[in-house]
């Protein structure tokens, strides 16, 4: 029987009202844009060694935008590990690898179940190729490590209401904090690499305003912009000059191959910035 | 993983032979291919009469998928910002304009399309399943003009499911077999004609007959206008660029990428109008998506030389106080011989991933080749 005696809300879902601020401006997306120039990363804050029960940890957190809603990537990373596998499992010339990527259920606007989904495992798949890459895995035969990482925030644009399409550049975001922070934690937990490999994504976007023509920017954040036509995370390792990831997403016309490798270039920048603060952060912890 | 290390059952020195007979100019190929050749295939499309699409693809080597296409109708959720006034009128406004030129413009959402794939001896939720079903969604979706294919009225969209079944166990890397089995089933998928106009609850065409495809056809002459994606794995080994590597070749290479291609069909159209230029001048291909395939290659055993080998009478050549300190050493930092395997370690350079990509986009390559060949498949 209906409850009479208190207010209930309504029975199925509903979307929560977004309130525009100025009622002559029909635009949802606040266009307050990039505040970065294009080819410069936001800052970032990366500390190791942070869960003293795992073999290796890392902490990063991508600082926000100018835009209130957003509030940034924070990624939590333990490697547990290397360690023998257990008797059961076949014989293995090399250290096994797994990458586990879960979003916090209030990481981002919709909520994440505790079961990892299929973009969660792909997000693990992909790092698990940017890492596999780095990774001297010949040094420990019959060996396994695990490499756990949680999105504690996803940065996505709380304040509006319309996301069309942002989640899935989003998750090239999260995926190159995966790479940095992952990378971080292995080596503080002491496992041989052949470098470091950091992350960076570079974005063909299109701004709000008449006559703006597309460019390219590194770390983009998608609400900054009123489209987002191609998007590719890299995963780079410098003193080799060698990527172990390109994942590369968008509609760019096969005729204007420049656009591409400029995407990419820009992409093997952003990731040698992140690395730069990867190193610092390493040689802190070290000293 | 540890599975697909399991399947290549390859000794140190076949992997050592195998490359270096790939890497020659041209490469040799365990299966007489040349280096852009497919594998033969056989193919066949609406053979699932309880769907609105189907198709079957079998490769030469034994590995074969289906793929059924369901849709149902449903209801779109509504923004909350789609309902001030100004906007329903600048929408309807938008609308009524473009009402000449169907399915431009159109707005779709990407969980109009649900994409699940099952590959026979392993787990639902295993990762590598999960990796191939979001690459092949990720190419459906990127190409932004698939969602607005789907839309029905203001109100109603149709939704979607692409079920795609491998049903040999995964001989090879399954994901090009798997990509054009789903791009000739979209190609076949047919959608009831619709009887309703404008927002009203839609209203269906019984007759099957009368069904339009959901890719659009040449009224005259029947042939495919637009079409889906396709995704092409491509590997480097050496020097070589290799297209649709078996599982063995694969697991010598230095790198492999998909690559998701689509077919620009609105840039041929306004071309044409412009220049009056015939047809078969080939297509307007585009770039939709790239993820590296971690190659199997890393998981491969390493061979040993015999420099190092101690059944061979050599030990005392390694025998110096630093493999003493670090045994474990000895055969990792050994310096690559020839003739020895040793996978690869560390990354592929930027520019030899874009030789890759580059491959395939070429006018007149093998992406013009394998759509020329779907073509040739009868999807009415």
């Amino acid at each position: 029987m209906a409850d009479r005696r208190r207010i209930n809300g309504p029975p199925g879902s509903t979307m929560p009202p977004v309130f525009e601020d100025d009622a002559g401006q029909p635009e949802i997306k606040n266009g307050k844009g990039r505040d970065r120039a294009p080819n410069v990363i936001r800052k970032m804050f990366l500390k190791t060694g942070v869960t003293p029960s795992a073999s290796g940890s890392a902490y990063l957190e991508f600082a926000g935008s100018s835009n209130s809603g957003v509030s940034g990537l924070k990624l939590s990373c333990t490697v547990h590990g290397p360690r023998s596998l257990p008797r059961s499992s076949p014989f293995s010339p090399h250290i096994v690898l797994s990458a586990h990527v879960k979003y916090a259920p209030f990481a981002t606007k919709q909520r994440r179940g505790y079961l990892r989904d299929p973009s969660e495992r792909d997000l693990g798949t992909h790092l698990e190729t940017a890492l596999r890459g780095a990774i001297i895995a010949d040094r420990w035969p019959k060996s396994g490590v695990d490499i756990i990482i949680s999105i504690i925030e996803g940065d996505q644009d709380r304040e509006t209401s319309k996301s069309q399409g942002d989640e899935t550049w989003d998750m090239m975001n999260a995926l190159s904090g995966c790479i940095t922070v992952a990378s971080a934690a292995l080596a503080d937990a002491g496992i041989d690499c052949v470098d470091t490999v950091a992350g960076g994504v570079a974005a063909l976007v299109e701004d709000a305003g008449e006559g703006s023509t597309p460019r390219i920017v590194v770390d983009p954040i998608p609400s900054d912009h009123e489209k987002v036509l191609g998007a590719c995370c890299i995963a780079y390792l410098p003193t080799r000059d060698e990527v172990t990831n390109l994942w590369f997403k968008g509609d760019l016309p096969a005729s204007d191959a420049g656009l591409y490798t400029q995407l990419v270039e820009n992409g093997i920048q952003a990731s040698r910035n992140a690395n730069r603060v990867l190193v610092e952060c390493l040689g802190e912890a070290t000293s | 993983m540890a599975q697909q290390q399991q399947h290549v059952l390859l000794s140190p020195a076949e992997l050592a032979y195998l490359h270096s007979s790939l890497s020659l100019t041209p490469p040799i190929r365990p299966d007489g291919r040349s280096a852009t050749q497919f594998r033969p295939l056989s193919a066949e499309t609406g053979i699932l009469p309880g769907t609105n699409g189907s198709a079957r693809v079998c490769f030469a080597d034994g590995t074969e998928a289906i793929v059924g296409v369901k849709a149902e109708i449903e209801r779109t959720k509504r923004r909350w910002d789609d309902d001030g006034v100004y906007r329903e009128n600048a929408q309807q406004h938008q609308e009524q304009e473009g009402e000449g030129k169907e399915g431009e413009g159109q707005e779709g959402s990407g969980d109009w399309v649900e994409l699940t794939v099952e590959i026979p001896g392993l787990r639902d939720d295993d990762s590598g399943t999960a990796f191939l079903g979001r690459m092949l969604g990720e190419a459906l979706l990127a190409d932004g003009g698939f969602v607005g294919r789907l839309r029905v009225n203001r109100r109603f969209h149709w939704k979607v499911f692409l079920d795609i079944l491998l049903i040999s166990p995964p001989l090879s890397y399954p994901l090009p077999l798997l990509s054009l089995t789903t791009h000739l089933a979209l190609l076949a998928t047919r959608l009831p004609k619709l009887k309703s106009e404008g927002d009203e609850d839609p209203f269906f065409d019984d007759d099957w007959a009368a069904a339009r495809y959901l890719y659009a056809r040449d009224p005259v002459t029947k042939k495919v206008v637009e079409r889906p994606p396709v995704t092409l794995l491509v590997m480097a080994v050496g020097g070589n660029i290799i297209f649709d590597p078996s599982k063995e070749e694969l697991a010598v290479a230095d790198v492999a990428l998909a690559v998701s291609i689509g077919d620009d069909a609105t840039a041929t159209k306004t071309k044409e109008d412009e220049m009056e230029v015939d047809s078969s001048s080939g297509r307007n291909l585009k770039l939709l998506s790239i993820r590296t395939v971690d190659p199997p290659s890393r998981l491969t055993p390493p061979g040993v030389a015999n420099a190092a080998n101690s059944a061979y009478g050599h030990a005392q050549v390694v025998n110096t106080a630093a493999t003493q300190k670090m045994p474990e050493a000895r055969q990792t930092e050994s310096e690559a011989v020839e003739g020895v395997w040793k996978p690869p370690r560390g990354g592929a350079k930027a520019s030899v991933m874009g030789a890759l990509v580059q491959k395939v986009l070429v006018k007149g390559g093998v992406a013009d080749e394998v759509l020329d060949a779907l073509e040739g498949v009868d999807t009415s």
